[in-house]
């Protein structure tokens, strides 16, 4: 038995390989129970290959993974039992209906049949789609197929639910039901590992990101850990009163930064707003503000940007973006 | 039009198989001519050389636009609705009459060049002398086209209607059939009548091409106990066969509109939640109700089994007590022809009947069930689901061939009604009625082992179907073909080996189908079979254990 502070999720070292291409180099991290992790990179990093290889549809080429202390190659079986997978295709059939659809794959994980109808009825209450039990699986939305790919996913009360672009596609509102749903799998102590092309969303849930890109983990932690490891720099705007006061507001950061921050900064007459990038403390930066004001210079706002998950992901991969 | 033309005719261009199928035509009708050929530098003035040349070549020809054609317009709209560029096609400039000639000429360009492979072949067969080129080359190049233009107006309009390409494939393979064989049987039946339905019976047989091929080749009334008799109908054939494709592309036309989108979603219509009445009226009516909730999978049943059942439109119970009451009635109506309207037929060859309609059966349902069991799995993203679940391979092997087997037993034995009254007539049939049957049961087997085997190398159903539709054409049509011509070109040996290949030989051969009596096949079309369908079992399993392990 695990303690509740071991990881559930274990990768060492995994590395993958189809003849001379690398699909996966030498990738390590591990998650704790109910923990949500976004697994982000661009087409083809290789977040596919990472995610069969962990529900065993794949070999590593080196390296392991285990799941809850199940080795996803050589516990193969154990393996289907403890992870839940949703694929990014649904894998609908013709003339099912909803409860029918989950009936099957109830049977195929050999939950027996009384178990399995209540089991049918509690995970279409988490996802909310009891109403739909009686519609034909191919008459469904995109929005509702996703729910009902998350009941599947559910059937057989796997530990780890791992969901392959769960958002894509989806309208506002069905996104906001999706987070919310995830959210609340996680209250339920499921350990959820999340890929998805909407950062934004991600970025809300998860507790920590994996960035990847061209095989290898780029960036791995909580959203602010990444964010200090890959911009030393903060963003902060200074917004004035109005348009006539921008040029000197923006000669009088540049002469309070150093020299290779002073082509950061940017005067934006239209906004009424100055904008730089700096690595200088609170206190150098409590002084600036201070000359400003010295300077009769009606500051109506001096704020940091808060940096996103977007932000962090165009970083990394900008930064390993082959040169052209 | 020409964007559309071009796009469809260079779409099948770049498909391998096509290129394939072209390939194939040309070495097979070489090699077709070049086994006719006369060798050591004598010629036959007789020309019974050159015409048995020619009717190999001509018999090959339909074979060929029959099995090769009907798979490309089929699936042509259909996999554009779904993919969602018809609605493209239908904001465009395009007239709905461009979009239907573009995609009709494209097919019957790609048909005309599959000819064109032909014609060397054709000119050896002329040169061989003894052939007219225009009164029978001609005509018979004219009666293919007209075959091709009907497959191609067909497979457009099932292809408007269907809902998924293997659909529309299964349909088209089974109207065209339907329009080259099944039209004939109504003029078998009424032979020798006259009268309103003889007179219908008679126009329906103008639009087979087999009665005029056989008549272009010499063979009207050789083959078939006269079915294809004397009267060759080559113009009224032309012309129907034209007609009918006419009508059947104005009724395609007239769908090619954004009607064709304009389906609202199933509301999923549950009989369970509606008042008494409406259940009781519905239990009457469908005895096994399509729309009552069902319970969950027993734990005593393969679920992959039930899935199998379920996801098929004709697969839930209601539609298979359809097809087996369907089944039960005509082979009662084929014993009562034999008893009173027919009796010259006599019991043996309503027997005879009865096993082509049971193999017909077999050949037309079972691919269509069996050949899409993995590849549509794979197609639509099912495998990699079944993959994560704890069913073992060889569950998941065996449902999905339990599932077919279950549904052609099931129809099978709705057609032993016509074998009992045949029994009860004729007693002394009773072994011969037993033996057929196994003979049927094993070409059930063989049939649906080859299917599931070669459809689990595809990762589309259409594909899938098509290439075992071919196959089992092929490997049962064949040998008829050969038997066909016995005497003249194929040899006693090449007949008798021939009709060993399927168990469909042995079973006209024992229950005393004239014309098969002579030939003893029993046990050796058994053993063939029996081995046939043990190498296909080991190659589907052996492939879905491949499919099924981790890459």
């Amino acid at each position: 038995m695990n303690a509740p502070t071991d990881p559930v999720l274990d990768i060492r070292n995994l590395t993958k390989k189809f003849g001379e291409f690398t699909a996966l180099d030498n990738l390590s991290l591990a998650l704790r129970r109910g923990q949500i992790l976004g697994f982000i990179g661009p087409n083809g990093a290789g977040k596919t290959t990472t995610i069969k290889i962990l529900v065993g549809a794949m070999r590593p080429t080196s390296g392991t993974a285990t799941i809850a202390g199940a080795d996803c190659v050589r516990d193969a079986w154990r393996i289907k039992r403890l992870v839940g997978y949703m694929p990014d295709t649904f894998g609908a059939y013709d003339n099912m209906r909803v409860r029918e659809y989950l009936d099957f794959f109830g049977a195929a994980f050999g939950i027996p049949r009384g178990a399995r109808a209540k089991r049918i009825d509690e995970v279409l209450e988490t996802t909310g789609s009891g109403w739909m039990q009686d519609r034909y699986v191919e008459a469904l939305s995109h929005g509702m197929k996703q729910r009902i790919g998350v009941a599947r996913t559910l059937l057989h009360d796997p530990e780890m639910l791992i969901l392959d672009e769960p958002a894509n596609g989806l309208d506002p509102q069905a996104r906001i039901e999706m987070r919310d749903l995830l959210l609340k799998l996680a209250g339920m102590g499921k350990t959820l590992i999340v890929t998805s092309h909407i950062l934004p969303e991600l970025s809300r849930i998860c507790d920590v990101v994996a960035i990847i890109t061209q095989g290898k983990l780029r960036a791995f932690g909580t959203l602010d850990q990444i964010m200090r490891d890959l911009r030393q720099k903060r963003t902060f705007e200074i917004q004035l009163c109005g348009p006539a006061q921008v040029e000197g507001a923006a000669a009088a950061v540049r002469e309070a930064l150093h020299q290779d921050e002073r082509e950061g900064v940017k005067a934006h007459a239209t906004e009424s707003l100055v904008r730089f990038d700096t690595a200088r403390s609170d206190t150098e930066l409590a002084a600036i503000l201070a000359a400003l004001v010295g300077l009769k210079i009606d500051v109506s706002q001096f704020r940091e940007i808060p940096k996103d998950l977007e932000d962090a992901f165009l970083s990394v991969t900008r930064r390993e973006a082959p040169a052209t | 039009m020409i964007p559309v033309l071009r796009r469809e005719f260079l779409g099948i261009l770049r498909s391998p198989r096509a290129l394939a199928a072209l390939l194939a035509a040309a070495v097979a009708f070489s090699l077709l001519v070049l086994v006719r050929w006369p060798a050591g530098g004598i010629v036959d003035l007789s020309g019974a050389g050159s015409r048995g040349a020619f009717l190999v070549f001509a018999a090959a020809l339909l074979g060929g636009v029959l099995l090769l054609v009907p798979a490309f317009p089929a699936s042509s709209i259909v996999r554009e609705r779904n993919q969602g560029t018809l609605l493209l096609l239908f904001n465009s400039p395009i007239p709905p009459i461009g979009i239907y000639a573009g995609k009709f000429l494209g097919v019957l360009a790609f048909a005309g060049l599959v000819l064109c492979t032909t014609l060397p072949a054709a000119a050896a067969v002329y040169a061989m002398g003894g052939v007219d080129p225009w009164r029978q080359i001609g005509l018979l190049y004219a009666v293919i086209l007209v075959m091709a233009i009907l497959s191609i107006a067909i497979g457009l309009l099932v292809s408007t209607r269907a809902t998924s390409p293997d659909a529309a494939v299964r349909v088209t393979y089974g109207m065209v059939f339907a329009v080259a064989f099944l039209t004939l049987c109504p003029h078998a039946l009424t032979r020798g009548t006259t009268g309103l339905s003889a007179t219908i019976a008679d126009w329906l047989r103008r639009l087979s091409p087999l009665p005029v091929v056989m008549h272009l080749v010499g063979q009207g009334g050789a083959v078939g106990g006269g079915l294809l008799e004397k009267d060759s109908g080559v113009w009224q054939f032309l012309v129907c066969g034209l007609g009918l494709a006419a009508v059947l592309a104005v009724a395609t036309i007239l769908q090619l509109d954004h009607r064709l989108f304009d389906r609202s979603r199933d509301a999923g219509k549950i009989t369970d939640d509606q008042s008494l009445w409406v259940r009781i009226v519905r239990r009457l009516v469908f005895l096994v109700d399509p729309q009552r909730r069902k319970a969950g999978i027993p734990f005593y049943l393969n679920p992959i089994m039930v899935k199998e059942f379920r996801t098929r439109r004709f697969g839930r119970f209601h539609w298979l007590l359809r097809l087996a009451a369907g089944c039960a009635v005509v082979s009662l109506l084929m014993t009562l022809a034999a008893t009173n309207g027919t009796m010259d037929w006599g019991v043996e060859t309503i027997g005879g009947l009865l096993v082509i309609l049971q193999i017909a059966l077999v050949v037309l349902l079972t691919p269509s069930l069996a050949a899409g069991l993995i590849a549509s799995e794979r197609e639509r993203g099912g495998w990699s689901l079944l993959r994560s679940t704890t069913l073992p391979g060889w569950r998941i092997a065996t449902g999905k061939l339990t599932s077919v087997a279950w549904t052609m037993l099931l129809v099978l034995a709705a057609t032993l009604p016509g074998y009992l009254v045949m029994t009860t007539i004729k007693p002394t049939m009773w072994n011969q009625v037993m033996l057929a049957l196994v003979s049927v049961l094993l070409a059930v087997a063989m049939t649906l082992a080859l299917s599931a085997a070669i459809g689990a190398f595809h990762t589309r159903t259409a594909a899938a179907t098509v290439t075992v539709y071919v196959v089992l054409m092929i490997l049962y049509l064949g040998p008829l073909v050969v038997w066909a011509f016995r005497g003249d070109p194929f040899g006693e040996q090449v007949v008798r080996f021939a009709l060993s290949i399927t168990p469909l030989g042995a079973a006209l051969s024992v229950i005393g189908m004239p014309g098969f009596t002579q030939y003893e096949l029993i046990p050796i079309a058994w053993k063939i079979a029996g081995a046939i369908c043990v190498a296909s079992l080991i190659v589907y399993a052996l492939q879905v254990w491949r499919l099924l392990r981790p890459e």
